[in-house]
């Protein structure tokens, strides 16, 4: 019942079944530099999924892969187990929006919608019907007319929504679609895609810089780094239990201290650099830790709290920054062996008295610290 | 007019140039132009219409006699049929040299741009020792036994719309490589994800984008085409002039200045017309505004 009420809801276009993708051992070099190092990825139909990662990371080259621009060197693509890997773009059937739009600037923006159709050898009449109802779906019924210079950017960007829909294909593929957008624009397009996205039941792939832009539109977010897939999993679980020292270093602010590890049991004893010792929960840490070796302790600046409270650890600080930040006031601090601490406390009237220089104190709450074995680069 | 000039001088400090500083900074430019161009060809004009004495007889003889209109339109024929030819002939080098890169695109560019490099008499004056009765041609096809007896090549109009083409080559070829340049990958990657074959996404896409500069490479080519001296001068036949041929023997020759003055403002009244119509009709800068 739920499921009819649904695709009803979405009858606007007919609504498409998204494909499930299986990407194996793929690996791309260029000379002697691997861009993409073995890396796997199953998609589940009609899954959102970002790849994130800093640029260099191999993202972009796993996509142009999917895409068919750029071929492997080793390794399988795999849409709804029918091997693509070495299919040239025109016969993968899938949709793709690129940074730039890349709009055919000679034509109008219904025959721009209406070229896939063209190319696949539909009617005159029947292909610019179909790409009217595609425009409408973004939202740009009788836009048709006019030429792509003549929209805006986010106007530009919805009529490559539309014309990478129109065909019905099974997967999205999206190069960093909204980096080319102002501020507001771009939210206004997360919530477009995301309504797409529930809309068609489409598969999507999207790539970006921006976490923010991860973590609130994917289903499932895979960290890149150096060609290799550093974590996968819901943002949620991304952002508060990241598996490895680059991911928690890379998604959100995070401090970090240098400690080393005193004894492992039910408890986790550790040495911070001023001599204290300090006893976590074992569920702190998020690697296997050894007695006598090196570890870093991580903590979102979020979960600190302003002077000493019974519950948790307690850090004593000289504030050497206080910088007024909305929602927010963040401080940050010197720890007794020098190492930066920041802490964002919601704005409370009596931080106003604190002036850079002075000493305080934070407390850490012993569920808000993670630890992992190894050091920091 | 003024204004849009204005905005284009900048002191390196930020600050616009004044009107004045801007005017001075032209002069130069618009005195040598002034003197080394307008004033002569306004003088030429001006003999067309008042000498022997004020009359629109050199004109009247222009267009009564048929050998004169048979010139002009063998002339605008010839400019055509070698605008077409290296149109045809351009854009696939151009086309390679948009697409590829490294020592290989650098030599093709080096082998377009050098013939530009020696005087186009060097250039003709090769081509007049190729289509010589016992020339590297023919001696190539009687050597085939292709024929038994050479061609007569030198001193026809092929061998002038060969030899044209070929001196005016570069002119298509790079305007057109600059269009091709300036079509961002993505388009052709953008084409062929949305089920575009190769040929397609030529057909549909690049070459459509690439028109501005086929366009400006035909005006360049045509234009020049249409006044060109030497090549015909040397390789073409006496019993089929081109206007720049008669000219020269008009004034040279039977030295009737008035007449060949005449036929210079028929012709410049004919380019001065095409220029207009080209602009007009063909709006590609309004269509080309989104590319980017």
């Amino acid at each position: 019942m739920g499921n009819e009420i649904f695709v009803n809801a979405a009858s606007t276009t007919p609504a498409t079944a998204g494909a499930s993708i299986r990407i194996s051992r793929l690996e791309k070099r260029f000379g002697s530099v691997f861009a993409v190092d073995g890396v796997d990825l199953d998609i589940a139909a009609g899954e959102f999924i970002a790849l994130l990662g800093p640029s260099g990371s191999g993202k972009t080259t796993i996509l142009m892969s999917v895409a068919g621009f750029e071929f492997p060197t080793s390794g399988t693509i795999q849409v709804d187990s029918e091997d693509l890997t070495y299919v040239p773009s025109n016969r993968r059937n899938l949709g793709m929006v690129f940074q730039n739009y890349t709009l055919f600037p000679h034509m109008s923006v219904l025959d721009n919608v209406a070229f896939p159709l063209k190319m696949r050898g539909l009617p005159k009449a029947e292909r610019h019907a179909r790409a009217e109802v595609a425009l409408t779906t973004v939202r740009l019924g009788g836009y048709g007319n006019r030429r792509p210079n003549e929209l805006s950017g986010g106007q530009q960007q919805r009529v490559a929504l539309a014309r990478a829909i129109v065909y019905q294909p099974r997967v999205l593929l999206m190069d960093e679609p909204l980096s080319a957008l102002d501020k507001n624009l771009r939210e206004d397009m997360q919530l477009e895609i995301k309504r797409l996205h529930a809309e068609l039941g489409i598969t999507v792939i999207f790539v970006t810089h921006d976490q923010s832009e991860a973590l609130t539109m994917a289903d499932r977010i895979a960290v890149l780094k150096d060609g290799k897939i550093k974590q996968i999993g819901p943002a949620r679980e991304l952002y508060e239990r990241p598996a490895n020292l680059f991911t928690a270093g890379f998604i959100g602010e995070m401090n970090f201290v240098d400690v080393t590890v005193e004894s492992v049991g039910d408890v986790v004893s550790v040495g911070l650099p001023w001599g204290e010792t300090w006893h976590l929960p074992a569920t702190a840490a998020v690697d296997a830790v050894t007695a006598g070796e090196a570890a870093v302790m991580a903590v979102r600046p979020e979960r600190l709290r302003l002077g000493a409270a019974a519950a948790g650890q307690v850090v004593n600080v000289t504030l050497s920054d206080i910088v007024y930040a909305g929602a927010a006031m963040l401080l940050i601090g010197r720890l007794p062996d020098g190492t930066e601490m920041r802490a964002r406390i919601p704005g409370e009237s009596q931080l106003s008295s604190l002036a850079p220089g002075d000493a305080a104190s934070f407390t850490v709450p012993a569920a808000a610290i993670l630890l992992y074995g190894g050091k920091r680069r | 007019m003024t204004k849009a000039v204005r905005s284009q001088f900048w002191h390196s400090d930020g600050r616009r140039l004044s009107g004045l500083s801007t005017m001075l900074l032209l002069l130069p430019f618009f005195a040598v132009i002034a003197f080394v161009f307008i004033y002569p060809i306004a003088q030429l004009l001006l003999i067309s219409f008042i000498e022997p004495h004020p009359t629109l007889d050199n004109y009247a003889r222009v267009v009564d006699n048929p050998v004169y209109a048979r010139v002009l339109m063998r002339t605008l024929w010839t400019a055509a049929v070698v605008t077409v030819l290296s149109a045809v002939l351009g854009f696939p080098v151009a086309y390679y040299m948009s697409r590829t890169k490294g020592a290989l695109a650098a030599l093709v560019a080096v082998c377009v741009i050098l013939p530009l490099w020696s005087s186009v008499l060097v250039r003709t004056a090769a081509w007049s020792f190729l289509f010589q009765r016992n020339g590297l041609i023919n001696s190539a096809l009687m050597a085939l036994g292709l024929t038994s007896q050479p061609f007569k090549l030198l001193y026809t109009q092929s061998a002038v719309v060969i030899a044209m083409t070929h001196v005016l080559l570069p002119f298509m070829i790079l305007p057109i490589y600059g269009a091709l340049r300036s079509i961002p990958n993505d388009y052709a990657r953008a084409a062929a994800v949305l089920g575009a074959t190769r040929l397609r996404t030529f057909l549909e896409v690049i070459l459509p984008l690439s028109l501005p500069g086929v366009v400006s490479g035909s005006l360049l080519v045509f234009l020049t085409a249409l006044g060109f001296f030497i090549t015909p001068a040397l390789l073409g036949s006496p019993q089929e002039m081109m206007i720049s041929t008669l000219v020269s023997k008009q004034i040279r020759e039977v030295l009737d200045w008035p007449f060949a003055a005449a036929l210079v403002g028929m012709l410049t009244v004919f380019v001065t017309l095409l220029a207009i119509v080209f602009s007009k009709t063909l709006r590609f800068d309004r269509l080309m505004g989104g590319a980017s």
